[in-house]
């Protein structure tokens, strides 16, 4: 018995290795035969190539059909696009750096906002300015901020994302906060940062906390939380890119800071929110992403408002999260005058909104909310956030050391986040030590590989 | 007599109310995930805190529907089964026979491969990838097959567990073959292999275990959806906004039943072979 | 004169055969591991951005001398022996502990068996992702501190307080890793005769002294070759600390590899990655030579 199960065991693997074999060669190119074509082109003659993340199926399908259309035109310039699967927000990242490392980049691959000046300073991008001259001011002049680099467009997005302040009715309704205020809140009057943490103390109860703030150890912690820095009155960076110090440590940034740990030092929100926590009810507000709409829509078993991101009491300066993946064109790209076609094609106003549609984003063009894709973006929360988007939206800052600053970023916050949670007071000094790392570190990046 | 019997009565009690409650312990989280791989996104954390957190609620199927639908799961476990056997196959054949080598042979540079061996073992392999690709990248071999399965058969382990367990084996049964005009080769196929299955069960469960959950090479190496290997497919549940843990964990235990399947098809081999490799010592 | 002539050939044989053998594998590792090993020790004399492979500067022993007084290093290299040195002793003890409960023969002993050994089969990234959420601080969301403030405690912020996180990670290897252990364990244990504690008991043994006295000394070498197979897994510490805390809080779970990893990539510090892993790579090497050379003593 025994070896008869060892037998088979060692039959199957010959079996199998004589098929792995035949499908080895096929991933080389050699052989064609036997193996089922892509769906989405074929990477072995196609001229374009292209790298986006793997998303869910609406996107999966656009991208079939859309380069499905693209090749019946252009028999002589076949594009193909790879889904790249990704586990958080650095994984991708990873994968372009080890290509980068061999010259092993698509034609054109997709970026995630702010890693795009670090992309274009190391030249691991190419210029696309003239590709989009005719039509760039189509495009919100947020993804045309963040998209460009010494004055040079290096990448385009279809979609922008926003964050704004989410919350749950019922439980409002249960602590007594007024939530009809709440739904009438305009752009010219936001809610502010007290505000908020008023009704954070208020719904704090034993079954739930007042509210959440985005703890992903990753970019969702720079993303969500930048706006209010430059509502306080001054940004992680300096508006050209190279310096930290006297930005993500000054007076300002250390104030604003303090006054999100205080919320979490306090318990109004949770040091480890759990990503789902507002639509299982765990939290009665967050400050949750534009994406959150379609999934509150879909799945919520309670009444929901969103209003706009919440404002500096002494500045009142509305500002709001933004960017999103935007495609760019490698170095490695052997044909750039092919991708440039294709790449406006792909970003024309009817693939935006369509694209925008199926991937439940507001579109970067303002001309493809003219487009019937784009009907559910003219009234309710989707319409707040295109207005959002339009009026007051920031791109995170574009340097090239953005990505050191991220993690380091990132990083500290969780550090003043968890020393806030486990000694329930706030200690500044702590956080401008933290904040203060942060600089020496971007300094230290930057200095090393940037500064001549 | 009597007081022998409530003695051994009171020690079956207290052998299966201890062995319950750290089974339970052993297993809660996973059944865990399978009830919240079966709850709707909105129910997993409801009732965390009673014990009707492991029981689902409206219980459906939706959640692996969705994942079947987000990923051709077949054809990702085609692709992943067919690149572990490929690579078990070399593995088994190649590290066996560098093991034996190891353990029965006298020859020149015996003791330097060994200690390589050995001290190779703790090599973090997260700490060499990017050399690694680069590697690959100039055999020319990236997103090919070969890149995948080549530069994972040799396994400092499983040289060393396999040298372990031929150290064992006497020396007159492979002297008295060789007496009878056996040849080296030809003692270890028919008379070495055969008496050792217990060790090759042990490494190849090992091995499959370790590639079914290897993700951070394939993720590198190799580019495409119809080339995709298990973990990275249940991975892009994890990188899409929105994250739903109900998807997420539904992935989770549909990527655990091989496993399972194997553990029960190869139960006895997995307990005799884990367990031969420790007696010695 | 004609059997010596036999017995040499048997020798050169024997040698031949030896390297025919062992040749495979042998050029198999010096390829696909030893290479990357040259190449890691190669770029670390160099000034490497990852996203610059056009651009990279001969420093020589600089990324050297900055790792010396590099703080995170240092603490990276206390972190995981900490995590060696404590979950070593944990994972072994709780694994013998399992092996013993489970080593007599009851009816439907072998489901205990498969429960302690079912954590085995989910990989480490499923475990970490799953007890990232059963961590969870706040009670409503956490299932432990939900079970710790049902008894009446106060929750505890196990991934996100520097004292507690890196134990919480070790709490959680142990689990995952003790059903293996307790499998090898289970095989040394019905090795020993049961006359010795036949005898132990005829003589008046208490259970504690028979586990002292017999069952102790006849596990010596499993125990040595459990022990060294845990310490092997624990000095590569990565996954847990990658999915779980991303080596935080305050760099309590930041652990050599996963330091390795963030400077490599994440920063995109490839020549100075390379040399912290060139140096941990001296360390881990010196280590296992020392353990095999303890253990094969005898």
């Amino acid at each position: 018995m025994k070896r008869k199960i060892l037998s088979t065991v060692l039959a199957m693997m010959m079996a199998s290795s004589m098929i792995a074999c035949g499908s080895a060669q096929s991933a080389d190119g050699t052989d064609n035969g036997g193996e089922a074509v892509n769906t989405a082109g074929d990477m072995d003659d196609a001229v374009i190539t292209i790298w986006s993340p793997s998303d869910k199926e609406s996107i999966e399908n656009w991208w079939a059909e859309k380069i499905d259309e693209w090749n019946s035109e252009h028999p002589d310039m076949k594009a193909a696009r790879e889904a790249i699967d990704r586990s958080d927000s650095y994984a991708y990242d990873n994968k372009i750096a080890t290509a980068v490392t061999s010259n092993d980049l698509p034609s054109i691959f997709f970026v995630d906002g702010p890693q795009v000046s670090y992309y274009a300073a190391n030249e691991i991008i190419v210029p696309i300015t003239d590709y989009f001259s005719d039509c760039i001011d189509d495009f919100d002049p947020a993804t045309q901020a963040q998209c460009t680099y010494n004055g040079e467009l290096y990448a385009i997005s279809a979609t922008q994302s926003g964050v704004a302040f989410y919350y749950n009715k019922d439980l409002l309704k249960e602590c007594g906060v007024d939530t009809d205020d709440l739904d009438s809140r305009t752009l010219d009057n936001p809610i502010t940062w007290s505000e908020m943490a008023e009704i954070a103390e208020k719904c704090t109860t034993d079954s739930y906390v007042g509210t959440h703030i985005i703890m992903d150890h990753g970019e969702g912690i720079p993303y969500a939380l930048e706006p209010m820095y430059i509502s306080e009155g001054k940004d992680y960076i300096s508006e050209d890119g190279t310096t930290a110090d006297g930005y993500v440590n000054s007076d300002e940034a250390v104030k604003t800071t303090a006054f999100l740990a205080d919320l979490i030092a306090k318990g109004y929100a949770n040091v480890d929110p759990i990503t789902d926590e507002f639509l299982n009810g765990a939290c009665a507000t967050e400050l949750g992403g534009s994406w959150d709409v379609a999934v509150l829509e879909e799945n919520a078993t309670f009444d929901w408002g969103v209003t706009y991101y919440p404002v500096a009491d002494d500045t009142k300066k509305a500002v709001s999260p933004c960017g999103d993946w935007s495609a760019a064109i490698s170095k490695d790209c052997e044909n750039v005058e092919a991708a440039g076609e294709f790449l406006s094609w792909l970003m024309n106003t009817e693939n935006v909104a369509s694209y925008a549609d199926a991937i439940a984003k507001p579109a970067t063009r303002a001309s493809a909310y003219e487009e019937e894709a784009m009907a559910a973006y003219a009234e309710g929360p989707r319409a707040m956030f295109v207005e959002q988007l339009q009026n007051t939206a920031a791109p995170r800052p574009r340097t090239p050391s953005y990505a050191t600053f991220s993690t380091d970023y990132a990083e500290a916050m969780t550090n003043i986040f968890a020393e806030a949670a486990s000694s329930k007071t706030v200690d500044e000094s702590y956080i401008k030590e933290q904040l203060d790392s942060v600089a020496d570190s971007f300094a230290e990046d930057y200095n090393t590989y940037y500064a001549n | 007599m009597k007081s022998l019997k409530a003695q051994n009565a009171l020690h079956k009690i207290l052998f299966y109310a201890g062995n319950t409650i750290i089974g339970i312990i052993f297993v809660s989280p996973l059944i865990w995930m399978i009830a919240a791989s079966l709850k709707p996104e909105a129910k997993i954390f409801a009732n965390m805190n009673s014990i009707k957190t492991f029981v689902p609620e409206d219980a459906s199927l939706n959640n692996f529907i969705e994942v079947f639908r987000r990923i051709d799961l077949l054809n990702v476990f085609k692709n992943t089964i067919l690149y572990i056997l490929l690579i078990l196959l070399f593995d088994l054949l190649l590290n066996s026979l560098c093991g034996y080598a190891l353990a029965k042979f006298r020859f020149r540079g015996r003791k330097l491969i060994l200690s390589f061996v050995v001290a190779l073992m703790v090599m973090p392999m997260e700490a060499i990838l990017l050399p690694m690709y680069i590697e690959m990248s100039q055999l020319g071999w990236v997103n090919t097959m070969q890149a995948l399965v080549v530069p994972s058969i040799a396994k400092c382990f499983s040289i060393y567990m396999f040298y372990n367990f031929f150290i064992d084996i006497p020396d007159d049964l492979i002297e008295a073959a060789s007496i009878d005009g056996s040849s080296p080769v030809r003692t270890f196929f028919f008379i070495v292999m055969p008496i050792s299955k217990t060790v090759y069960a042990t490494v190849f469960i090992l091995d499959f275990v370790a590639h079914w959950n290897d993700f951070m090479w394939p993720f590198l190496v190799m580019t495409g959806k119809d080339r995709r290997t298990i973990q990275l497919a249940v991975q892009s549940f994890f990188g899409t906004q929105p994250v739903h843990y109900s998807a997420i964990m539904a992935s989770l235990v549909l990527s655990a039943i091989p496993m399972i399947i194997m553990f029960v098809f190869m139960q006895k081999y997995y307990v005799e072979g884990i367990a031969s490799s420790g007696i010695k010592g | 004169m004609a059997s010596k002539e036999k017995l040499s050939g048997r020798k050169r044989d024997e040698r031949i055969a030896g390297y025919v053998f062992s040749l495979p594998a042998v050029v198999l590792l010096i390829v696909f591991l030893g290479v990357p090993i040259i190449y890691t020790v190669y770029y670390s004399v160099f000034q490497y951005q990852v996203m610059r492979p056009n651009d990279i500067l001969f420093i020589g022993l600089e990324n050297y001398k900055k790792l010396i007084s590099d703080s995170d290093f240092w603490v990276s290299l206390k972190n995981t022996f900490y995590f060696t040195v404590v979950v070593v002793p944990v994972q072994c003890i709780l694994a013998l502990l399992l092996a013993m409960l489970v080593s007599k023969k009851f009816k439907g002993v072998s489901i205990f068996r498969t429960m302690y050994f079912s954590p085995q089969l989910t990989s480490m990234v499923v475990i970490s992702v799953l007890w990232t959420v059963l961590y969870n601080s706040n009670p409503n969301t956490g299932l432990i501190n939900a079970f710790l403030t049902n008894l009446g405690m106060e929750p505890i912020n196990f991934l996100t307080n520097e004292k507690t996180a890196m134990n919480s990670i070790i709490f959680m290897s142990a689990w995952q890793g003790a059903g293996y252990q307790m499998m090898i364990f289970l095989a040394g244990l019905q090795g020993i005769p049961r006359d010795q504690y036949e005898a132990a008991s005829v003589d008046g043994a208490t259970p504690f002294q028979q586990f002292w006295s017999i069952t102790l000394p006849n596990l010596k070498g499993t125990i040595k070759y459990v022990i060294m197979i845990t310490m092997i897994q624990a000095m590569k510490l990565f996954t847990q600390p990658y999915v779980m805390t991303q080596g935080g809080p305050r760099n309590s779970t930041k652990t050599m590899v996963y330091y390795i990893y963030t400077q490599g990539f994440q920063k995109g510090n490839f020549g100075y990655a390379c040399a912290v892993a060139a140096v941990f790579f001296v360390i881990v090497v010196a280590m296992s030579l020392l353990m095999q050379n303890l253990t094969s003593e005898e």
